[in-house]
This record gives structure tokens, C-alpha cells and sequence, in this order.
């Protein structure tokens, strides 16, 4: 017998510490991935931030946000908006179109 | 008291300030952070006596020697190019021109480009990093320390 990941892990995750989020204006639910980030620069490094964020697949399925849209959609959530500069597939033990996907983002120009 | 080390590194600072465009310039902070970008650090280089000037004495002969201080130009923006080019022409330009840096080496020394590297990557925009290597030679006479 397989479990549901999405009813016992995503769902419960999502619902605690997932945010209201837009993609293109259109309603969603996104856990923040903002993260520190280090990179060689030399002999130094150099400090800043990675923003991110994940969003389940099947929500954005179910919102007819397809794959082809992902790439520099408008994301805002927690006062902040990004561009999608790239996406990482988290997938999921139910199969990669159950999992997540790590958006990769990038401030929006002035 | 004179050094030319210490006078070699303090005027390659300023010269180093007059880089158009620059937010920061620093020496040997090497805590690099978004909010200094665009920025310059200029890095003391490790010092060397020059082969063949070496072993003889008396000890406090002066000496020609050779020091290769790293710049290190770091820049953020919504498309890293022709913005961290600039700044490498300019850095260059500056140095190898500057007529104290010149006066300062003496007649056996020199300013000599090594080189760059470069380094992009993501941060909240993209990310260019550039390391500009130069090599002074100049005497360090002993005596005037």
C-alpha cells in the first residue's frame, strides 16, 4: 500500500507554515525559502541572500499554471515580489507531478 | 621613516577610489555584502624578495623586492557584462598610468597586469565578481623603515 504524501505530509506542512502568495495574479500557497547565501569570491566570499520558495505542483496544476508559465512569472508573498529566474523539481515518493517545485528567484527590476 | 610597501598600498587605495561608479572601496575587509555593490577591496599582497638579491651581506643592504596586491570589484544588477569590463579597463588603466605608483617603485621597479579572474552567480540579481592582480617591484631599504 503507498501513502499519500500530499494528504500526509504536504497538506499539514502547507498549513502551518505555507504563506498566501500570487503567481501572475492568480492565488496560491507558497512556503518561503528565502535563505542566506555564501559564494566564493577569491580568496573571500561574499554574503547575500537566495530568495525561493516552494509551491506544490498539483496546486499550480489545479490553478492552470503550466510548467511553460513558470519561467519569469511575477511572485509576490510575505510584501515581497519576484521574478522566477529558474526551478528546481523536488518531486515525490507518489511520483514528481505529486511533489514540489523550488522556485528560484530574482528581484524585480526597477 | 619611509615604507614603500605600506606608501605603494595606501596610494593604490586612492587610486582605486577614483574608479567611476564605485559604491565602496575598502582595504582588507574582505566581508563582502549586497549592500556595498558595486565595491572594490583592495587586498595586501604577500611580499617576496627577488631572486638573486638574497644571502649576502651586509643584512641591511637594501633589497629589491616584489609584493602582488589583489583587487577584488564586485558588482550586483539585473545583468552583470559590460558594467564589471569597465571596471577592469578603468583599474588597469589607473594603476599602470598613476605617476606616484610609477615614482614610488623607483628606477630598478616596475607595476606590472598579472591578470583577472572572474565569478558570477545568483544572489537577489546576478552577481559578477573580478580579481585584478597586479605585481609592484620596488627596493625596501632597510634603513629607512
Amino acid at each position: 500500500m503507498s501513502l499519500d504524501y500530499s494528504r500526509l505530509l504536504y497538506d499539514p506542512v502547507y498549513a502551518a507554515i505555507g504563506v498566501p502568495a500570487t503567481m501572475d495574479g492568480t492565488a496560491i500557497t507558497v512556503i518561503d525559502d528565502t535563505r542566506p547565501k555564501v559564494l566564493p569570491a577569491g580568496t573571500s566570499d561574499v554574503r547575500g541572500t537566495g530568495p525561493g520558495a516552494f509551491v506544490r505542483i498539483p496546486e499550480l496544476e489545479a490553478n492552470e499554471i503550466a510548467r511553460d508559465d513558470w519561467q519569469d512569472a511575477l511572485l509576490v508573498f510575505n510584501g515581497r515580489s519576484w521574478l522566477v529566474r529558474s526551478y528546481e523539481l523536488r518531486g515525490s515518493p507518489n511520483g514528481e507531478d505529486l511533489g514540489e517545485v523550488r522556485f528560484l528567484l530574482k528581484a524585480v527590476d526597477e | 621613516m619611509s615604507d614603500i610597501r605600506e606608501s605603494i598600498l595606501a596610494r593604490l587605495v586612492e587610486v582605486v577610489a577614483t574608479v567611476p561608479n564605485l559604491r565602496t572601496v575598502k582595504r582588507n575587509d574582505t566581508d563582502y555584502f549586497s549592500a556595498l555593490m558595486p565595491a572594490a577591496f583592495v587586498l595586501d599582497g604577500d611580499e617576496d624578495v627577488v631572486s638573486g638579491n638574497e644571502g649576502s651581506r651586509p643584512s641591511n643592504r637594501p633589497l629589491l623586492v616584489e609584493m602582488s596586491p589583489e583587487i577584488h570589484v564586485i558588482e550586483q544588477s539585473g545583468t552583470i557584462g559590460s558594467d564589471i569590463t569597465a571596471f577592469r579597463r578603468d583599474l588597469v588603466k589607473l594603476v599602470l598610468a598613476d605617476a606616484t605608483l610609477n615614482s614610488l617603485t623607483g628606477s630598478n621597479g616596475a607595476i606590472q597586469y598579472l591578470g583577472c579572474d572572474s565569478t558570477f552567480a545568483w544572489l537577489e540579481k546576478q552577481w559578477g565578481g573580478l580579481q585584478i592582480r597586479f605585481r609592484f617591484k620596488y627596493p625596501l631599504i632597510v634603513n629607512d623603515l
